[in-house]
């Protein structure tokens, strides 16, 4: 047990323990839909892509799609400035106050989610936005902005700012040094965090349930609605929707900046 | 024939943008530029703070019954409604499990972020990255909902027991369930944030203790574990906070019978009406989340979880 052997073993025993809980859900979701009968039951009653074909008839759901993809697209382009230029002046400006700015910046995070969703759901009722589609993408960036941030915060540090210097004394003005040197050289960062922001803002349940309403309700509500009433295979195929969108964020992630990334040590 | 010469276009274009830049922000404001560039990420998270002033004003009228709205006058009649024996057993009820949650998540992440950083094949790193991210980048509603289809009355593991002549057992709409559908969740944000620490410890350190003759678990409680301290406080902050502020798993999979905060939160606004309460009960959260990170931040510093990587 204390040898090479045992740890080996205890370690990757926690690992498939993990494995199977992390990926049961999605598993057992792309079974049940390709059942070929009309309820979630095991063993499925038979094989087919039924349900897949019956999606494109489910005018709620293919609505809702579009509106989820509407709202996160909103989301990543609002973050893009706002994070990528706080990010700069955090690692390249004097900031006074910076470690108050830093914890103010982190209030998304700090602030309850149910929380921000009713204030947010508050002030957009009283200056009259609620009800549109475009406030709900605002809202879902608000609250991930953080990681916008820390995904360009990331690649700003790892810049060199000799290299920026370099530009000046070669004669660039600072807005020529800026678009030149400095946002390319952020750019994998930007790219990252935009893609984040998008497929965070395409899964937020809980503020977009304070943020929408029943005619601008957007997947991720709309799936919780149909979960709560009786669960029937089409729920299944429209999740494999969200399964393949994430599989593709993963992949673009992959290929972008390599998810290795994420294991290196600040 | 005579040529007029002139600069390119790309050229002449950044020529004006940045004497236009000049003009709007003169150099002489240069020290104030990075307050510039602050400005937007500023005022977006400034509207969580008019919130949560809404939210605070609100906690502080009681509901007139009669005619459903709130009173003009302050009482902070809510905050005593907002404490009472009913309240105070879900927020007991979401402390608790957001410790249980907490222990477990950090007991199944430590290993899979070990085994992941120290794999030998790269193969391997990948395929444990892909497990993580797949799930992380699938909503907590779609997540839950696949357990539905596992746990519940003709899910996957009743099927199981009933093919095998054992009784079909309640599994959904209780409290194991919830701990289980949240420690799934947390698992991708555990292990991401636990990564980074386990990286920057030098192979040779848990190589040196091995030479000196201690066998891995006395390498592990000695030297790897008190290493990753960063990485162990900052997941667990973000583990707990999260847990104690969830709202769709103990509303999908407890099925009403575990009602966290957050539930109590939204009913107060949408079943029982009484926006005043709700509010209370929101401002008791967002006062327990902020004690509990300002002490953990007090005691370890924002180190893990801060913005800029160099340290003033």
């Amino acid at each position: 047990m204390t040898g090479a052997r045992g740890k080996s073993m205890v370690l990757w025993s926690v690992v498939i323990f993990n494995l199977i809980t992390l990926s049961l859900p999605t598993v057992i979701i792309l079974g049940a839909s390709l059942t070929s009968g009309d309820i979630v039951e095991f063993p499925p009653a038979g094989l087919s892509l039924k349900w897949y074909g019956k999606l494109w008839l489910l005018d709620n759901f293919k609505d809702a799609f579009w509106r989820t993809a509407y709202v996160s697209v909103i989301c990543a382009l609002i973050s893009i400035p706002a994070g990528t230029l706080a990010a700069i002046a955090l690692a390249r400006f004097r900031i006074r106050f910076r470690t108050t700015v830093q914890v103010y910046l982190l209030l998304p995070f700090t602030i309850p989610l149910v929380v921000s969703g009713l204030g947010m759901m508050m002030i957009f009722g009283e200056i009259r936005i609620l009800g549109q589609l475009w406030p709900v993408g605002l809202g879902l960036c608000i609250i991930n902005l953080p990681f916008m941030i820390w995904a360009v915060s990331a690649t700003v540090n790892a810049l060199d700012d000799e290299l920026e210097n370099a530009a000046a004394n070669c004669g660039a003005p600072p807005l020529q040094a800026f678009l030149t040197v400095t946002l390319p050289a952020v750019m994998p960062g930007v790219i990252t965090g935009a893609l984040l922001m998008f497929i965070l803002a395409f899964n937020e349940f809980l503020v977009s349930l304070f943020l929408t309403d029943a005619r601008i309700v957007t997947l991720p509500v709309s799936i919780y609605n149909s979960i709560r009433s009786v669960i029937t295979p089409d729920l299944a195929a429209v999740s494999v929707v969200y399964i393949i969108v994430a599989g593709v964020a993963v992949f673009a992630l992959d290929k972008l900046v390599g998810l290795e990334l994420f294991l290196k040590s600040k | 024939m005579k040529h007029s010469f002139r600069y390119p276009l790309a050229w002449r274009l950044l020529d004006w943008a940045e004497a236009a830049a000049a003009a709007i922000w003169p150099r002489r404001w240069a020290s104030l530029t990075g307050y510039l560039l602050l400005m937007p990420a500023m005022l977006l998270v400034f509207v969580l703070v008019i919130g949560l002033i809404y939210i605070g004003e609100n906690s502080l009228h009681e509901l007139d019954i009669y005619t459903y709205r709130l009173k003009e006058a302050f009482s902070l009649i809510n905050y005593r409604a907002a404490t009472s024996a009913t309240y105070q057993t879900i927020i007991g009820r979401s402390l608790g499990a957001s410790a249980i949650v907490t222990a477990i998540t950090m007991v199944l992440a430590f290993p899979y972020a070990y085994v992941m950083v120290r794999a030998a094949s790269a193969w391997t790193r990948k395929l444990l990255l892909i497990a993580l991210f797949l799930p992380f980048f699938i909503g907590q509603v779609v997540r839950a909902y696949g357990w539905l289809i596992v746990l519940g009355k003709q899910g996957l593991l009743n099927s199981i027991l009933t093919d095998l002549g054992l009784p079909a057992i309640k599994l959904i709409y209780n409290y194991p369930a919830v701990i289980l559908g949240l420690v799934q969740y947390m698992l991708p944000f555990a292990v991401l944030l636990l990564a980074p620490a386990i990286t920057a410890i030098g192979e040779e350190a848990e190589l040196a203790s091995e030479s000196l003759g201690a066998n891995w678990i006395q390498t592990f409680r000695h030297v790897v574990i008190p290493m990753a301290r960063p990485g162990l406080i900052g997941a667990s902050v973000v583990v707990f906070t999260l847990t104690l502020t969830d709202f769709a798993m103990p509303e999908i999979l407890g099925g009403g019978t575990t009602d966290f905060i957050a539930n109590a939160i939204y009913d107060g606004f949408f079943q029982i009406s009484n926006p005043g309460l709700g509010a209370a009960l929101s401002m008791i959260l967002v006062t327990i989340g902020s004690i509990l990170v300002t002490i953990i931040f007090y005691l370890a510093g924002t180190g893990t979880l801060g913005f800029s990587g160099r340290r003033p």
